[in-house]
């Protein structure tokens, strides 16, 4: 340990190097993936957000959202016989301003519950990146396939839908907006609900696939992340292991005088984990720090949970990386390590 | 009293198809408180023979006593433990580390050799051994500030800081100039008097025999005299 620790305090400025490299890789990994996963949660945050339960949709459906429609006897059927469940529909649309300006949305309307706004007839309650649009509590707002207007009451936080600001609406304006009587979806929160005949049951994570392109989108995000991950992580094994070898000659030196392999490997490992940790911290305070002042309209997303996770990943292939190298280091006679360190 | 011998040693080395023989058959014994000399043309087998005795590198075959205990037998962990314990290194380039004081270099050693000396009495015996090779005045210094003899001395100081019975010093005045060659040399046959020490060196340079209490000549792999 403290061998390990003489060395980087001799050569600060290789070992400054050698821990910004890993800042650097790790601190890009981050900010992708928050970027990846807020395209993900601007694209169904709106249900990424609800409570754990089961979503239920149509049979006929070939599960897909957009072509359910639940019959409405068997849904006053089920919310007789479910507290708490609600029936709800979203349907992409636009509302205008006063100045007859287009805003995107996408219109949520449900029966009441807790977990959707509450929004009376000629009403509309909107995600609040509508703000930054311009517009404000008591705005009218019109769309041209509903005969009234509504008047804005309220703001929501984060509640995108299909990457468009979510417009709660009352039931009745909605019906009347889209000639539908029946709701697309049932939604009971609770981990173990009933199967009812007609209606397919989803999972909250098994639901998000059965939004139009949500899963397509999804797999590309998921694939840019791990791509990186495994890239980083790659890097940083291969990163740990190259340190290590190219020092092979001093490693001959201390296993001619007689140390003991645990010693050289511990040796590495410290220098290993006091690198990674230190430039993993700055990556994730950073990395926060730019969650908290990222613009408001860039879709950036990054949980300390996301974070921690991916941390871990790197301290392990590092880990991994770096005993790689210690076994190169155990195996060589001390002569030869020392022959290979003079080339 | 020979406490060290070298029985039938060969060693052989594979180059893709092609086998080649380093040493051909070695017997060698060395003595307490005397400085075996193995000199020889280049490739023949002295340096070979010296990492082999030190537990450096294997034997393909023959037999190296330490004290009785053959160490062709030994594991790689009893191995180490002899050269932390029992033996002694000079490298022909010092091979000191590179980001330790004079002073942690030879505390490092103490560490490894696993001495029983307490912390007070570490720091003691690395300021006698520092007074003996005069190095006493850079215990503070990192080798890349040392001359090349100085490095020497202080390579010297760590292979006898734990007091090994054995010295072994491959080349030790290679890469220094005649002054500090002599100097190094007198240091060395005054350490293995002193300590009876039981030093099996290599050289190449004719000057530095006369330091040498008995010499080997090497030649294509056996001792011709």
């Amino acid at each position: 340990m403290k061998i390990a620790w003489k060395e980087m305090k001799k050569n600060k400025a290789k070992f400054l190097i050698l821990g910004s490299i890993i800042f650097l890789v790790s601190f890009l990994t981050f900010i992708i993936s928050g970027l990846a996963n807020g395209l993900s949660q601007d694209n169904a945050a709106l249900i990424k957000d609800m409570p754990t339960g089961q979503f239920y949709l149509n049979e006929d459906a070939k599960q897909t959202y957009n072509l359910s429609k639940i019959d409405i006897d068997l849904q006053e059927q089920i919310m007789e016989e479910n507290p708490g469940a609600a029936a709800f529909s979203v349907q992409m649309g636009f509302v205008n301003d006063a100045d007859d300006k287009q805003h995107s949305v996408a219109f949520v309307t449900s029966t009441e519950s807790d977990v959707f706004e509450t929004v009376q007839e000629g009403e509309i309650i909107l995600d609040s990146s509508l703000k930054d649009e311009g517009i404000a509590v008591g705005d009218v707002l019109s769309n041209n396939q509903f005969s009234g207007e509504f008047i804005v009451k309220g703001f929501v936080d984060k509640k995108k839908y299909s990457h468009a600001p979510v417009a709660y609406i009352n039931m009745t304006n909605y019906q009347e907006m889209y000639r539908v009587m029946e709701m697309q979806t049932i939604f009971i929160p609770a981990k173990d609900a009933p199967m009812f005949i007609g209606l397919e049951s989803f999972s909250n994570k098994s639901f998000l696939n059965a939004i139009p392109s949500y899963s397509a989108e999804q797999m590309s995000l998921n694939m840019i992340i791990w791509f990186l991950v495994v890239i980083s992580g790659m890097l940083f094994a291969i990163f740990f292991y190259m340190m290590n070898v190219q020092k092979i000659g001093l490693y001959g030196i201390l296993k001619a005088i007689g140390m003991k392999t645990i010693a050289l490997f511990r040796m590495i490992w410290v220098q290993m984990m006091v690198i990674t940790i230190v430039a993993l911290a700055l990556s994730v305070g950073l990395s926060q720090l730019f969650n908290v002042l990222a613009p408001a309209g860039m879709p950036f997303h990054l949980t300390l949970d996301t974070v921690m996770m991916l941390s871990a990943v790197f301290l392990i292939v590092g880990f991994i990386g770096a005993t790689i190298s210690g076994f190169q280091i155990k195996k060589i006679e001390p002569l030869q390590a020392i022959q290979q360190g003079e080339m | 009293m020979a406490n060290f011998l070298i029985e039938d040693v060969t060693k052989s080395f594979t180059s893709g198809e092609v086998e080649e023989q380093i040493l051909k058959g070695v017997n060698l014994s060395l003595k307490e408180g005397e400085i075996t000399a193995l000199v020889g043309p280049s490739g023949s087998g002295k340096s070979t023979i010296l990492t082999i005795a030190a537990g450096l590198q294997r034997a393909s075959d023959g037999k190296i006593l330490f004290e009785t205990k053959d160490m062709t037998k030994m594991s790689q962990e009893e191995i180490r433990q002899v050269r932390a314990k029992e033996f002694g290194f000079v490298f022909q380039s010092s091979h000191l580390v590179p980001f330790l004081t004079v002073e942690e270099q030879l505390l490092v050693m103490l560490d490894v050799s696993k001495t029983k000396l307490g912390k007070q009495e570490q720091v003691k015996e690395v300021e006698k051994i520092l007074k003996l090779v005069e190095m006493n005045h850079r215990k503070d210094a990192y080798p890349a500030s040392l001359s090349g003899g100085e490095r020497q001395r202080v390579a010297i100081a760590r292979a006898i800081i734990h007091q090994p019975k054995i010295l072994f010093a491959d080349e030790p005045t290679a890469s220094l100039d005649t002054k500090r060659s002599k100097d190094v040399m007198e240091l060395l046959r005054e350490l293995t008097k002193t300590l009876n020490l039981t030093t099996l060196m290599v050289t190449h340079d004719e000057e530095m025999l006369p330091y040498a209490d008995r010499i080997i000549t090497m030649r294509d792999g056996y001792i011709v005299e």
